[in-house]
């Protein structure tokens, strides 16, 4: 039994030496994080490859950060700004968190097309989302109750449409939520009273944008590339990939590739809007 | 490999033979020690992982008391947080429910079919397929839901939304479906083929047989089925995640929109800071759920074991 | 097979009346196949009203695939052809429209080892009744079921608290007797009912063979010679699935017409 026991404790180290110690040497990179930078890190990988291997990974922009501040992943994609605590625990975890801003991303609010309801303010999307307002007939559309549509609140796309339009409070528990950008679209796409909110990526002809205003003076902006550039439209924020201390080697490599024009144009074909006006 | 047996002891055994014998002396003398290894490292593992997330779900009592666990709201970053899981507990039960109620009597009738009434040819169509419907990913059960199911829910009953209990439980007696009828299957073919000859002999029809014979013969093996069909129910999490709607309101209705404490977890457990009150909270959600997975193996178990009992 | 004449059993024969000796159940031409392997070489025999045959020969002869064949238990078997006839009450139920089900009511089975439902004892004689929808008078047929086995004085005191499985062997194959007679059959096929048992449990199943017989048909396969000599009264000698001889049984055992008869009761094979 005994020998048994030393047999196994070996295998089992040698199997941790393994995961710990990557093959070095490779030019091998890593993301990990927000749902909504992923297409933007799938497209920069693609046009990479082969020079440089850079593997993607979603799980939301909080498990991207937990995962540079343990130091599982070259590179974290996040939807918002690092939290105080975030910053806090990665400094006292020896890591120094760089951020780089590679997009901006642009909240559509969208909802079924056959909704003839065509513009929409903050103030009634709070009503819609504490749960206030349930019928489309109070915004002066049709008589139908209102199918409130979230992201999942581990979500990026979840915290910055809390944290702009909702003043950092909760939806109303009757919300559906939903886990991806994918089932976002699909479900306000097949359900006749839903309203939600998507990255401008994920716009298709199943579904219809709303002009949006902060307030009823407007003015109303519908959401897209030009608008979200020129800051008109109101729902947009900056998307980020965070690396650990400035970007060496491989890494620099992603990141500058990124922030190139030809990176943008990435960003762009992925459905963002760029951080700066593109020469054609 | 010299034309003899180990079993000629008139002649010394050859080198080699020695060796083949000494190995498999050797394979004897350890197989004992070798399975006592495995099933203790399956027992390890169970116990490694029932400590680790009662431990992780302990501190929530730093910020809650225990009663208000079972309270009927979900806020966990509200000022002070509610970590009430009522609601995903009801809807875990409502959605497990409704999955059992169509995928037994659907899982027990096909299994009765593929195994006593069926040709050859086409029980193995329906085995095969049966099989297809067990290696489908539960994404893709998940996709077909949500774009298939959800939408016709919600036209037949004419609801607001098709993402709800119902939808979810539809999916999920799908996926269970396979489980719990090759398992009864299996069950409906150990029962001796004596029984059924007895049957029939005394004039019973095939149908007679399957159901009065063969079927509480049966009992305890369907019962199994039965009981794993429900831990797969119990226990899925990205198909019920991606038709159930996921409102963490408390609800008993099956056309609401439900969260269950498997998709309650895999919602929030990226964004709840390890260490913080809401990452203990959703700890404290898996250890709920592994109580419901141990009570109901339990209950099962005693039920399976008086039974037994009275069958002898 | 088309033009065989459709199947009734309409008429059924009076119960516990007088017997009469004109045969009841006649086997002509059969020869049955497993697959391309042949296991019945056209046998002819019929079976008399009111007395006990005896079905002998060494393992592997095709005395169960016969005694099977009498009452469509063979039905089970996949890949098996069948060609000849038997007729009951002169209709062949191997006709198209004959119910196997109605068969097997009426020519009832003892099978070779016991085989009991998991049930009460009670339930296990009713189970026959029930399914045949003979539901009145429910205890006392099974009281009555009981007792023409021998059983009843021993189970009377535990008929539904006991499992069949909580009876001895003998009992068992007895409790399979009252299960199979609770339902009236006309015929009673047993194959081989004693193989399982001690020789007093089996002198009391001989016993009631005796009985029986006064009332109904019975077909009885046996591999022990003693065994049919003491209880048939014709016998069937099986040799590799051809009926090799079938006379009274005292004239079989004394004076077989055929040398492979006499061979195999004197002990040369087998």
């Amino acid at each position: 039994m005994k020998k048994l026991h030393i047999w196994s404790s070996l295998l089992l180290g040698l199997a941790l030496l393994g995961v710990a110690f990557p093959a070095a040497g490779s030019d091998e990179v890593t993301y990990k994080g927000s749902t909504t930078v992923l297409p933007i890190a799938g497209l920069l990988s693609e046009a990479l490859a082969p020079n440089v291997v850079f593997s993607v990974q979603g799980g939301g922009s909080g498990t991207g950060i937990a995962a540079i501040i343990d130091g599982t992943t070259d590179i974290a994609g996040s939807s918002r700004y690092m939290k105080l605590e975030e910053f806090e625990k990665a400094v006292a975890n020896g890591v120094m968190p760089y951020v780089w801003e590679v997009a901006i991303d642009t909240l559509a609010i969208v909802v079924h097309p056959s909704n003839p309801i065509e513009q929409i303010t903050y103030e009634d999307l709070r009503r819609i989302y504490f749960g206030e307002v349930t019928n489309w007939s109070v915004l002066g559309g049709p008589d139908m109750p209102i199918v409130v549509v979230s992201r999942d609140t581990s979500s990026g796309t979840y915290g910055t449409f809390k944290e702009v339009v909702l003043e950092n409070q909760e939806v109303t528990d009757g919300a559906l939520f939903q886990s991806s950008n994918g089932a976002m679209a699909t479900t306000v796409a097949s359900t006749p009273g839903a309203i939600g909110y998507v990255g401008l990526g994920y716009l298709q002809p199943s579904l219809r944008t709303l002009l949006l205003a902060k307030t009823a003076e407007g003015p109303f902006v519908g959401a897209s590339v030009e608008t979200a550039l020129s800051l008109e439209y109101p729902l947009s924020r900056p998307l980020f990939m965070i690396t650990n201390g400035y970007p060496q080697g491989a890494v620099a490599r992603v990141i500058r590739f990124a922030l190139s024009d030809e990176g943008q144009r990435l960003v762009l074909e992925a459905g963002y809007a760029p951080i700066r006006a593109l020469s054609e | 490999m010299n034309g003899n047996g180990e079993m000629d002891v008139t002649r010394a055994p050859s080198l080699a033979n020695r060796r083949r014998l000494a190995l498999r002396r050797f394979a004897q003398k350890m197989d004992r020690p070798v399975f006592f290894a495995l099933g203790l490292v399956s027992l390890v593992t169970l116990g490694v992982i029932f400590v680790f997330v009662v431990r992780e779900a302990i501190p929530v009592f730093r910020y809650v008391s225990p009663s208000s666990l079972l309270g009927p709201a979900w806020h966990p970053t509200s000022e002070p947080p509610l970590f009430g899981a009522l609601p995903m507990i009801v809807a875990t039960g409502l959605v497990t429910l409704g999955a059992l109620v169509l995928a037994i009597p659907l899982g027990f009738a096909s299994a009765g079919f593929v195994a006593e009434i069926a040709p050859p040819a086409l029980r193995d169509l329906a085995k095969s397929l049966l099989e297809l419907l067990a290696a489908i990913p539960s994404v893709v059960y998940g996709f077909f839901g949500l774009t298939v199911v959800a939408p016709l829910v919600q036209r037949t009953f004419n609801l607001p939304t098709g993402q709800n209990g119902l939808s979810a439980s539809l999916i999920l007696a799908l996926m269970a479906l396979p489980t719990v009828a090759s398992l009864a299957e299996d069950a409906l073919t150990a029962v001796p083929k004596v029984h059924r000859e007895a049957s029939l002999a005394l004039g019973a029809s095939r149908w007679q047989t399957t159901w009065r014979v063969v079927f509480p013969s049966a009992f305890s093996g369907l019962f199994g089925a039965a009981v794993l069909g429900m831990g797969r129910a119990v226990g899925e999490t990205m198909a019920v995640l991606m038709v159930a709607g996921n409102s963490p309101a408390l609800t008993w209705s099956f056309l609401r929109p439900v969260r269950t404490l498997t998709a309650g977890i895999a919602l929030e457990m990226a964004e709840a800071p390890s260490g913080s009150a809401h990452y203990h909270a959703l700890f404290m959600l898996g250890a709920i759920l592994l109580l419901i997975a141990l009570a109901t193996n339990g209950l099962a178990e005693w039920f399976r074991g008086r039974v037994a009992r009275q069958g002898e | 097979m088309n033009e065989r004449s459709s199947f009734s059993l309409g008429v059924r024969a009076p119960q516990s009346s007088s017997c009469q000796v004109e045969p009841i159940l006649r086997v002509s031409n059969l020869s049955l196949w497993y697959g391309k392997q042949q296991a019945l070489r056209s046998a002819t025999l019929s079976f008399p009203v009111c007395r006990a045959t005896a079905v002998i020969g060494p393992s592997g002869c095709g005395k169960s695939t016969l005694i099977r064949s009498l009452n469509r238990m063979n039905d089970l078997v996949p890949h098996l052809r069948i060609e000849g006839e038997v007729l009951f009450h002169g209709q062949d139920i191997y006709v198209r429209d004959a119910d196997p089900v109605e068969v097997r009511r009426r020519i009832g089975m003892v099978f070779q080892k016991p085989n009991p439902f998991p049930k009460s004892i009670y339930e296990n004689v009713a189970f026959g009744l029930r399914v045949n929808g003979l539901k009145d008078h429910l205890d006392d047929r099974v009281e009555n079921a009981l007792h023409r086995a021998a059983l009843w004085d021993e189970v009377k005191d535990h008929l539904r608290k006991k499992s069949g499985f909580d009876l001895s062997g003998g009992q068992q194959q007895r409790l399979c007797l009252a299960r199979a007679l609770a339902v009236e059959p006309e015929v009673l096929l047993m194959d081989e009912p004693c193989s399982a048992l001690d020789p007093v449990a089996t002198a009391k199943i001989e016993d009631l063979i005796q009985e029986l017989k006064k009332e109904m048909t019975i077909v009885i396969v046996t591999h022990n010679m003693q065994q049919a000599a003491r209880v048939s009264d014709e016998t069937a000698f099986l040799l590799l699935g051809e009926l090799v001889e079938f006379a009274p049984t005292e004239q079989l055992f004394t004076r077989p017409s055929d040398p492979r008869t006499e061979a195999y009761i004197t002990g040369k094979f087998g």
